[in-house]
């Protein structure tokens, strides 16, 4: 039986949380599994929420996927304690993956003692979302959204509508990962840091959030409220501007029924610091991986701009300075988006990151419900992450 | 063959013994094991790791959120464990007053009991949502309070919150298990106790309960394990917030484990949940063995 043999192609697992179809992440792999004999991608879909404890286990029990996608806050803590394999020599080697085109947030969130041991896969960031029906029906120009803390507290005392429900500005507090995600940017545009969590700086960015919700600007619900409960109150008509992510634009398209925009996140004056939180997913692959090399070929051609530009189709922004989406949809957002990724920082890296996030967190609920003063729960904040960061400085 | 007859009784005790000791002691050790170690990601693979003595459990103990929550715990088992043989009680006995429908309502209840945590955390959620919310409405309807309440974000009410979800959730379960119990009383009892001039309250005193005892006493500790457990409702719901408020122990222990990474007291705290399950194991065991003993 003559003839040629076939290679058997080597089989990639992936886990990914990526359930809208429109995601780059399906396209590419169709792509790819067609366009080379070498490798077949065999993905897997984990929800977002159970990714890292699927991970844990898999690592516990030594069978770990080839490739997942990770949300960037944990990375550190995972390459920090050696289960993630170090890329840094590959890195070196690829033409598609060169870390001076990449933002420099997203780049950071992969790195750990100068190794690289993720690749960022996407990147997203927060920005006011307003109802520009609402700022019509209260006198407020829907061209001219709020560019300081104090005009959104203008706005936003001037949106409220106790009647009908409807609060001037809502956001997350809830006591989980999201909520300082959200507050962080207050955070850094107050000229205050994470290390400096006693300064009279981050006080004011919490009193600002505190004073909102007790003066009835804010629900007393955004306390328990996570993201997607926030745009929910957003597309009920039930906040007037709100924080949120790229990630909701498929469902504020399909499901608002007022005519959204989009603005950068207000400054405080004075201080003018623009300033965002970082979001997004990297690619890391698991130490134990039994097809690296096909994991990152993989990763490789998911970071080509090509693929890359797909991903504003769900609202996904490319973590690389050097693709812009040439016909976006919704265009508006996307301009807004891509301007705030420039001051968007990474959170962390630190491989505690969850314990200082959990400090903040505490703070940031005991100001909200009125248990502490800000300054005085950031206090305790400070003395919680001191230890921390004085075996590990941010 | 009379020699083989012991020689398979062995066989087959030993089967559930092997059962017991690989799918209930393992775990249960190695949890214990876990606890006397430092493990984090690095090391979770690795059977040997830094031993630590009594550490977690000193860290365990030292910290704010625990206190809280065992409180928070403890509370939240216990009026679980009340409401639910009370009102289960209850509405199996309505239920066994036999009028048309009665079989069909009784299964209806169920439903709520079959779906699946997060899907009930996510409807109350909703119900208790100070704006939009149901139960604000209905309360402020019928003018039963003013303002609204702030049931999920005030770290005062929140653990009442979801106790009353856990409470509807859990009780069908209860109900169910009571009304079979019901069921098995002999109907005869009852007809010769009204012969001699028993009331209702009566028949229900000395001839119901005494009938259900073993019952409600299942009952009162498959409930505590189940309410022990109950951490999915409650992360659908408030993610143990604010303030801790609303956190059970389990809760605590998954978030220690799985959002910081601390599998050693992670592993600690699941142990102070086990003790509590096993000593109320022990005492159903040992009142049951006493029931047998004196019936």
């Amino acid at each position: 039986m003559a003839g040629p043999v076939a290679a058997q192609p080597k089989t990639v697992s992936l886990w990914h949380p990526f359930t809208l179809e429109t995601d780059m992440i399906h396209g590419g792999i169709k792509t790819f599994n067609e366009s080379q004999n070498d490798y077949r991608i065999d993905a897997r879909i984990v929800p977002a929420p159970q990714m890292v404890t699927e991970l844990i286990k898999a690592i516990a029990s030594g069978s770990v996927p080839d490739l997942v996608t990770l949300d960037n806050p944990v990375v550190a803590s995972f390459s920090a304690q050696g289960t993630l394999t170090d890329l840094t020599e590959r890195v070196a080697k690829s033409t598609t993956v060169k870390p001076d085109v990449y933002f420099k947030g997203p780049w950071a969130s992969g790195l750990w003692k100068q190794r690289i041991f993720a690749v960022p896969r996407d990147a997203n960031t927060l920005a006011l979302c307003y109802n520009a029906d609402m700022f019509k029906a209260k006198g407020l120009d829907p061209d001219k959204p709020p560019k300081t803390w104090t005009e959104l507290l203008d706005a936003a005392k001037a949106l409220k509508d106790p009647a009908k429900n409807v609060y001037g500005f809502g956001f997350s507090a809830v006591q989980a990962e999201e909520g300082v995600f959200q507050f962080l940017p207050f955070l850094h545009q107050a000229g205050g840091a994470v290390d400096k969590l006693d300064a009279p700086e981050a006080a004011e960015a919490l009193a600002f959030w505190a004073d909102m919700v007790k003066d009835g600007i804010a629900s007393r619900d955004v306390i328990n409220q996570r993201q997607y409960e926030v745009t929910n109150t957003f597309m009920a008509g039930n906040a007037a501007m709100a924080l949120c992510g790229p990630w909701e634009l498929p469902r504020l398209q399909n499901e608002a029924k007022f005519e959204w925009r989009l603005a950068l996140l207000p400054v405080k004056a004075g201080k003018d610091i623009a300033a965002s939180a970082l979001g997004g997913y990297n690619w890391v692959v698991p130490k134990g991986a039994k097809s690296a090399d096909g994991a990152f070929r993989f990763i490789e051609f998911m970071s080509d701009p090509k693929i890359l530009n797909e991903g504003w189709k769900t609202g996904r922004l490319a973590p690389r300075t050097d693709v812009t989406v040439a016909d976006p949809l919704w265009p508006q957002a996307y301009a807004i988006y891509r301007k705030q990724l420039e001051s968007a920082r990474a959170r962390g890296p630190h491989p505690q990151w969850p314990d200082i996030s959990r400090a903040i967190q505490m703070a940031m609920q005991e100001a909200i419900t009125g248990a502490k003063p800000p300054a005085a729960a950031l206090a305790d904040a400070a003395r919680k992450i001191k230890p921390i960061l004085a075996k590990t400085p941010l | 063959m009379p020699g083989s007859q012991p020689a398979l009784l062995y066989v087959f005790l030993a089967l559930p013994v092997l059962y017991l000791v690989g799918f209930v002691g393992f775990p249960i050790a190695y949890n214990l094991m876990m606890s006397v170690q430092e493990v984090n990601l690095g090391n979770i693979t690795e059977f040997a790791r830094p031993f630590v003595g009594l550490d977690n459990y000193r860290t365990v103990l030292a910290d704010e959120s625990f206190r809280k929550v065992l409180v928070n715990t403890l509370l939240f088992v216990g009026f679980n464990v009340v409401a639910q043989i009370g009102i289960g009680l209850a509405v199996a006995l309505f239920f066994a007053q036999g009028f048309p429908g009665a079989g069909f309502l009784r299964g209806l209840l169920l439903c709520s009991w079959m779906l699946p945590a997060l899907v009930v955390g996510a409807l109350w959620k909703w119900i208790f949502a100070t704006e939009y919310g149901v139960a604000n409405y209905v309360l402020q309807g019928l003018q039963l309070t003013g303002s609204p309440i702030h049931w999920l974000s005030d770290p005062a009410v929140a653990l009442t919150s979801v106790t009353l979800a856990n409470i509807w959730f859990g009780m069908p379960f209860s109900m169910i298990l009571i009304a079979a119990a019901l069921t098995a009383i002999p109907k005869e009892q009852y007809e010769a106790a009204s012969l001699d001039g028993a009331g209702a309250g009566a028949r229900f005193w000395y001839i119901t309960l005494p009938a259900l005892r073993p019952a409600l006493l299942a009952v009162a500790s498959l409930v505590t394990i189940y309410t022990m457990r109950a951490f999915d409702l409650i992360f659908a719901m408030t993610q143990g917030g604010p303030l801790d408020a609303s956190n059970v122990l389990p809760l605590l222990s998954y978030q220690f484990s799985f959002n910081q990474f601390d599998f050693g007291t992670g592993s600690a705290m699941g142990s102070f949940a086990f003790l509590i399950v096993f000593a109320v194991a022990l005492i159903y065991v040992r009142t049951l063995k006493h029931e047998e003993v004196a019936g």
